[in-house]
């Protein structure tokens, strides 16, 4: 390996051969750029006659912005890519954490330069600090399949394993139709909905295009009133009532319910989770023995209707 | 194991194992078979996990070795639950069969079917047991972790254990296999028809001996109810309900992370996607409505069919399922202990 001065018109960007980091803020390393200059050298190597970048993507993309015209680079000479790409893992291994995303893309580039699947298991799982078993080798490499819009979003809005595995479920297109479904939500949120459309689309037998498709979805991101999170939400409320419909019915006895008996906003009544356990749990809060003795009339008020007893009939 | 009788693809046999008077009578029963000495178990369990389905691997090989821990350990049941004090020899661990709701494909870390050898220490621990339990009835059987009798062909440990419990006055031994169920054609792989179960159980009473049915899992399908009322019809018109020990209900139940396994084994399953939620122990089970629905309806076959006086009980459900279905709670899991065995004598179930 021999440090050079390169242009940086002489390093050919379009070669991603190597590359496993995408979306990243340039801001702070521009910064750094500007006051103490490019201090550790990216790595390129010559294919076909090209200099083409290695590691140092995020350096090298600041520099350009800075309009800085020429950077000092290690060559790499090694034909081989596995080796090559090793040079460059192990560079960033030892510097920095790898995201979700960029664990995938270095498992797949493993794969595509020909290692062995037992070695990657064995080896580079761990480096990575993904537990040693093939499905999460597989897991990973579907990750690494998705869509470039798709992969942004997972990186910008830092999605869990968990709710990746579940999007592997979905075909490209479905993972289109979520897309603006789960930018505006948290995680638990996305969750919930990757979850419940996939799952009644495999309880239905049909594609989960159908479901995301369906004029009552449709009629909700129609509805020019409301934000993208309102619209996330109403339709993960939608999607919830249609994969647990007993459940939702009962709960929705149950608020009408409450409903029908005015009850007061002040005092909370709840069933147990799920209606698993015969109890119910009321709540309130009260600064004097005026408030507490006017909530606890309330109660035996509400008690007394015949309504209340509809309440025990949910359980 | 219904017309063909388990044999694995290939034996491994754990060195220290390989002097023990059970290895040599697996061996003697398995006949012509591809055997490996194992030198190092951790090494050996540890390679075998990298397969893409090491489940499903693992129901095709038999590993000999010695139980290391305690043979002998309570039913582990589920927290907020009525347990029933069960007692559980855990002599072999998983089974040939491919059940997609199996919870031993979560719970076992070790993907081969595995063999105990150390029979001696089985017998101290069940001395020392017994001998701390002599006054009180003790329910205890096999088959908690693996079935009692899948591979029985190739140990013979049946046998051994009903010789060891029949002078045991104050022991309740069961050995489990396969249950009742009609929805073994889609979701339990391998596994005997109903007709084959019923029969087999018949045998077992023209032996004199008690039979117990756990109807668990029971799973919710579409046409269920009419399936169920008739496994019920079938099996009361053949066993004599006198003879029948009990009968246990459970629902399709499992910790949210079996889900996940049974997804990527059973593409094509949908008894995960019924209504369920996850309860109070962490486990996901049906919302309790449809719970009820499922399990009044097989009480009410039971009943109908003439198994009126059959001990029947829940297994992992809290006091209001009891309460709404069978019409009492007992008193904690001493209460069904004396319940589930007061109908004995010296019997062996």
């Amino acid at each position: 390996m021999k440090k050079e001065q390169l242009t940086l018109k002489e390093i050919s960007l379009k070669d991603e051969r190597f590359r496993t980091s995408y979306h990243f803020s340039l801001q702070k390393l521009k910064l750094s750029l500007e006051e103490i200059g490019l201090l550790n050298a990216p790595l390129v190597t010559l294919r076909d006659n090209r200099f083409i970048l290695v590691s140092g993507w995020k350096r090298v993309l600041a520099c350009l912005e800075l309009s800085f015209t020429a950077i000092p680079v290690y060559v790499i000479e090694e034909e081989n890519d596995l080796k090559t790409f090793l040079m460059a893992l192990y560079e960033n291994l030892a510097s920095r954490e790898f995201r979700l995303m960029e664990k995938a893309e270095v498992l797949a580039r493993l794969k595509k330069f020909g290692e062995d699947e037992k070695r990657i298991i064995r080896h580079y799982l761990p480096l990575l600090d993904i537990p040693q078993t093939l499905s999460l080798l597989d897991a990973y490499l579907a990750f690494s399949r998705f869509e470039p819009e798709m992969k942004r979003a997972i990186h910008e809005k830092n999605m869990p394993f968990s709710s990746l595995k579940l999007l592997t479920g979905f075909t490209p297109q479905e993972q289109r139709l979520l897309l603006p479904l789960l930018l505006p939500l948290g995680q638990n949120k996305q969750k919930e909905i990757l979850e419940d459309s996939l799952e009644i689309a495999k309880r239905n037998n049909m594609p989960a295009k159908n479901i995301l498709l369906s004029n009552e979805i449709k009629a909700v991101q129609a509805n020019e009133t409301l934000t993208p999170l309102q619209k996330a939400d109403k339709i993960r409320a939608l999607l919830r009532e249609k994969r647990y419909p007993v459940f939702s019915s009962w709960k929705g006895s149950f608020d009408s319910l409450l409903k029908k008996m005015k009850w007061p906003r002040e005092i909370t009544v709840n069933p147990s989770p799920f209606f698993e356990e015969d109890s119910f749990t009321v709540i309130f809060s009260f600064e004097n023995q005026e408030q507490f003795k006017t909530h606890l009339l309330k109660l035996k008020e509400l008690s007394s209707r015949a309504e209340f007893l509809e309440i025990f009939k949910l359980r | 194991m219904g017309k063909t009788e388990f044999l694995p693809r290939r034996v491994y046999i754990e060195k220290k194992s390989l002097h023990r008077a059970l290895t040599k009578r697996i061996l003697k029963n398995i006949g012509r078979i591809p055997l490996e000495i194992v030198e190092d178990s951790q090494d050996f369990l540890e390679e075998r996990k990298i397969s893409r389905d090491s489940v499903k691997h693992g129901k095709k090989d038999l590993f000999i070795t010695s139980q290391k821990g305690e043979f002998v350990k309570p039913c582990p049941c589920t927290p907020h639950t009525i347990g029933c004090n069960y007692y559980i020899i855990n002599l072999d661990l998983n089974c040939p069969l491919n059940c997609t709701y199996c919870i031993l494909q979560h719970y076992l870390s070790d993907p081969v079917i595995t063999v105990h050898t150390n029979l001696d220490d089985l017998w101290t621990q069940l001395d020392v047991f017994l001998d701390r339990n002599k006054d009180r009835w003790i329910r205890i059987g096999t088959g908690e972790l693996g079935d009692s009798l899948l591979i029985d062909h190739l140990t013979g440990n049946s046998k051994e254990l009903i010789s060891y419990f029949k002078n045991k006055h104050n022991v309740i031994f069961e050995l489990k296999t396969k249950t009742v169920n009609k929805i073994a054609e889609s979701e339990e792989g391998g596994s005997p028809a109903i007709e084959e179960r019923i029969n087999a159980a018949n045998r077992v009473v023209d032996k004199g001996f008690r039979v117990g049915f756990h109807f668990d899992p029971l799973i919710l399908y579409p046409g269920c109810e009419k399936d169920y009322n008739d496994v019920v019809e079938n099996l009361l018109e053949h066993i004599d309900p006198a003879r029948i020990a009990w009968i246990s209900l459970g629902s399709l139940r499992f910790p949210p992370s079996l889900k996940e396994i049974i997804q990527e084994r059973f593409p094509e399953t949908k008894i995960i996607y019924s209504e369920m939620i996850k309860g109070k122990d962490g486990k996901l089970r049906y919302f309790k409505p449809l719970r009820l629905e499922l399990y009044k309806n097989v009480v009410r076959a039971i009943k109908e069919k003439g198994g009126r006086r059959v001990p029947l009980y829940f297994c992992m459900e809290g006091k209001s399922i009891w309460r709404e279905v069978l019409g009492w709670v007992p008193r904690g899991k001493e209460g069904l202990e004396a319940y589930l065995s007061s109908p004995f004598g010296k019997s062996v179930v």
